[in-house]
């Protein structure tokens, strides 16, 4: 049976696809991955695997996309372009199609000072848009880097991330731009709490012609607390967290806020359905797999539509 | 000795050398030349007065110290080794002032780093709306740096009564 | 120009240590710019050795001497005459210093009492900024004269990254994001457009493909 990658048979198929995150364990566990990912069965199309996120050292990506596809989902390998060389990127992306995983998602991954390893060497060997343009050449032309035949060309639906919160905000949708020139088949977006600026974003995509070459799914992360709205407001860099949302969080009692906060999340998967260009929804809720289930329960996204393996 | 010193201060005054006694420190003092009554006469005078205690170095601006100045005061001679600049606002310079007291900074760090006290480098600004002559203010810095214990950097001649020995870990040794 | 930076004293004296005749040789080219091992630099450094060295009854030779430039072999061979003096020579040159006194004096131990840091122009008065990693091949004038390798955190040649935050770096946001200066650049010079066409992968074997590099001009040579 030929391998697919199922998020873009949904795609194709016009579907409205929705994606959801998993970190890998801290450690060789093989089970905690697989649990995880049971929480997602059924839940959505393809399953993204993070690679070494934050630039803290977990089970590689690749490894816990082999067992999850062995478990009978579809993962999306995130591969950074911050710890490894063009040899080792184009090598692991030869070995992931071997694996029979269809997804990838190229980005640029949070610098090395982030994680608990500050004093290791930071590779860039490549960026993340290069890496998307080799990623494509191998699948498409059967050569690498330089032009020397592959013996057999990965298949591989090709993505990358894009923040649409970013500065400077004029210039984001030339780099989208360049990603889709690039190659990028499928984008998945920084979480969206900032709905206005995502559609100036969107308008300005569409008028480009970017949303007619490329699928973009808009990224969301429920908010456990008015704390984590805050945080993530100051703390993390590409974030828009708009006052209101704290605001909101903070007008209802502490012990009420997670549930507010996926309120939140499922009302913003309703606007995205609403935005033309808009082709899914990326959840991530990290360390928050269970509630999965639950938002695209309550945002209409279940169940998922059935696949023709052809 | 006095019966109204307790056993604890007894000890307390055993544990350190006594400072107040025997043992001449010497201040080197840096001074803007646009201090106050701070003319070659006074200068002199001043060396007369206070003796090896106080040696006197004249500066155009107290911005053209240089930490090295003060480093080598203190590798050669002093026990501390002090600026006199301007007033804020007031250095005829603008800024010599400010960058004394930066550079001044930088030599403590420095001094602290081997094990010297920070306190024998300072700076002191003269007075904007009282201000002092230098005689003043040698005095004052004098009186300031009077309880700083004698450099052990410095090599000294043993003198009799009053000196106490310095500790083991700071006796010269000749090594070769 | 090379910057550097003087370690600190612990370092210095645990390195001096085995040593009781120690000229302590300083630099008055880059590392006099950027404060560090010029002149001043050195005396400061050995009257500070050596007032340590009293404090604890050593008797330790220490001398200073400053050479226009440590990386030239024309001023480096000035020292012939009195290196036998030494048993160690405390360098304050950049490391390029360091290495072309201990080439030409192999026979006694030559010390770092700098961390050199990095090739970059002096911005301001005591502030030093990193521009350049000697990549071997210069792409600045596609760039707008900043350069994505040394000013980019993360070395993009496509930027920016998703986190630039009001033209800083999500490394740390006292660094400017290069690639908002680019942008910002380029922007002025009505050139913005170059930004759209997909930059292609670096050649770094103009940086490292052939082991340590070096330059021979025979038009210059004896």
């Amino acid at each position: 049976m030929k391998d697919v990658s199922r998020l873009k048979r949904v795609l194709d198929q016009g579907g409205f696809a929705v994606t959801a995150e998993c970190g890998p364990p801290k450690g060789a566990d093989a089970e905690a991955i697989l649990k995880k990912a049971e929480l997602l069965r059924s839940t959505v199309d393809a399953v993204n695997v993070t690679d070494n996120q934050t630039a803290i050292v977990r089970m590689s990506s690749l490894a816990a996309c082999s067992l999850l596809k062995s478990a009978g989902l579809d993962p999306v390998l995130q591969v950074v372009v911050r710890d490894r060389n063009r040899i080792a990127l184009q090598s692991d992306i030869l070995g992931a199609s071997a694996l029979g995983i269809r997804n990838i998602l190229c980005l640029s991954g949070d610098h090395q000072s982030f994680g608990n390893q500050p004093q290791a060497v930071g590779v860039f060997d490549l960026d993340s848009i290069q890496f998307v343009q080799v990623a494509r050449t191998m699948r498409d032309k059967g050569t690498i880097l330089g032009g020397e035949a592959l013996t057999k060309a990965p298949e591989l639906f090709i993505g990358a991330a894009a923040n649409p919160f970013g500065d400077p905000f004029a210039f984001r949708v030339v780099r989208l731009a360049k990603k889709v020139a690039a190659g990028a088949e499928f984008i998945q977006t920084q979480c969206i709490y900032n709905l206005d600026r995502f559609e100036k974003w969107m308008a300005m995509s569409r008028d480009r012609g970017l949303t007619e070459k490329t699928c973009i799914l808009g990224g969301v992360t429920p908010l456990k607390s008015a704390g984590m709205a805050r945080y993530m407001k100051k703390k993390v860099a590409g974030m828009d967290v708009p006052d209101e949302v704290i605001r909101r969080m903070e007008s209802v009692p502490a012990k009420k806020q997670a549930e507010e906060g996926l309120k939140i999340c499922v009302e913003t998967i309703q606007r995205l359905k609403e935005i033309p260009g808009v082709r899914g929804v990326h959840i991530m809720a990290i360390e928050w797999e269970d509630k999965v289930a639950e938002i695209a329960e309550k945002a209409g996204l279940l169940p998922r539509p059935v696949i023709s393996k052809q | 000795m006095e019966s109204r010193i307790s056993q604890d201060t007894r000890e307390q005054a055993d544990k350190k050398p006594r400072i107040s006694q025997g043992v001449k420190r010497t201040l080197a003092l840096f001074y803007c030349q646009n201090t106050p009554e701070s003319g070659e006469a006074v200068r002199q005078a001043l060396e007369k007065k206070y003796a090896s205690s106080l040696r006197l170095f004249p500066i155009p601006c107290s911005g053209r110290l240089d930490p090295l100045h003060l480093l080598k005061a203190l590798e050669e001679f002093a026990d501390a080794a002090y600026v006199i600049a301007c007033p804020e606002g007031a250095c005829r310079y603008f800024e010599g002032n400010l960058r004394a007291t930066k550079r001044v900074d930088m030599t403590a760090r420095t001094i602290a780093q081997i094990g010297l006290e920070k306190e024998r480098v300072g700076i002191v600004a003269n007075s904007k709306e009282n201000p002092k002559p230098l005689a003043k203010l040698a005095e004052e810095i004098l009186g300031r740096v009077s309880e700083i214990r004698p450099s052990p950097v410095l090599e000294r001649p043993k003198t009799g009564k009053g000196t106490k020995e310095k500790k083991d870990d700071h006796s010269r040794k000749k090594t070769h | 120009m090379i910057t550097a930076e003087r370690k600190p004293i612990d370092e210095i004296r645990a390195m001096v240590a085995p040593y009781k005749r120690v000229l302590v040789l300083g630099c008055g080219s880059c590392v006099a710019e950027c404060a560090a091992g010029g002149e001043k630099e050195t005396g400061m450094l050995s009257s500070t050795l050596r007032m340590a060295n009293k404090m604890e009854g050593k008797d330790v030779l220490i001398e200073e001497k400053t050479l226009d430039r440590q990386c030239v072999k024309d001023f480096v061979i000035l020292l012939d005459d009195i290196v036998d003096q030494y048993d160690a020579v405390l360098s304050l040159g950049c490391g390029a210093g360091v290495q072309a006194v201990a080439e030409m004096f192999s026979e006694i131990p030559v010390l770092p009492a700098l961390n050199t840091e990095f090739l970059g122009e002096t911005r301001d008065q005591g502030y030093w900024v990193e521009n350049c990693l000697g990549c071997g091949d210069c792409m600045l004038d596609d760039f707008g004269g900043v350069c994505p390798l040394a000013r980019c955190s993360k070395q993009l040649f496509n930027g920016p990254c998703g986190g630039s935050r009001e033209g800083k770096c999500e490394v740390n946001p006292e660094i400017p994001c290069a690639w908002q200066a680019i942008i910002d650049r380029l922007d002025r010079f009505g050139s913005l457009d170059r930004l759209e066409q997909i930059y292609p992968p670096k050649d770094w074997s103009r940086k490292q493909g052939g082991g340590p590099r070096k330059i021979m001009r025979e038009d210059q040579r004896r």
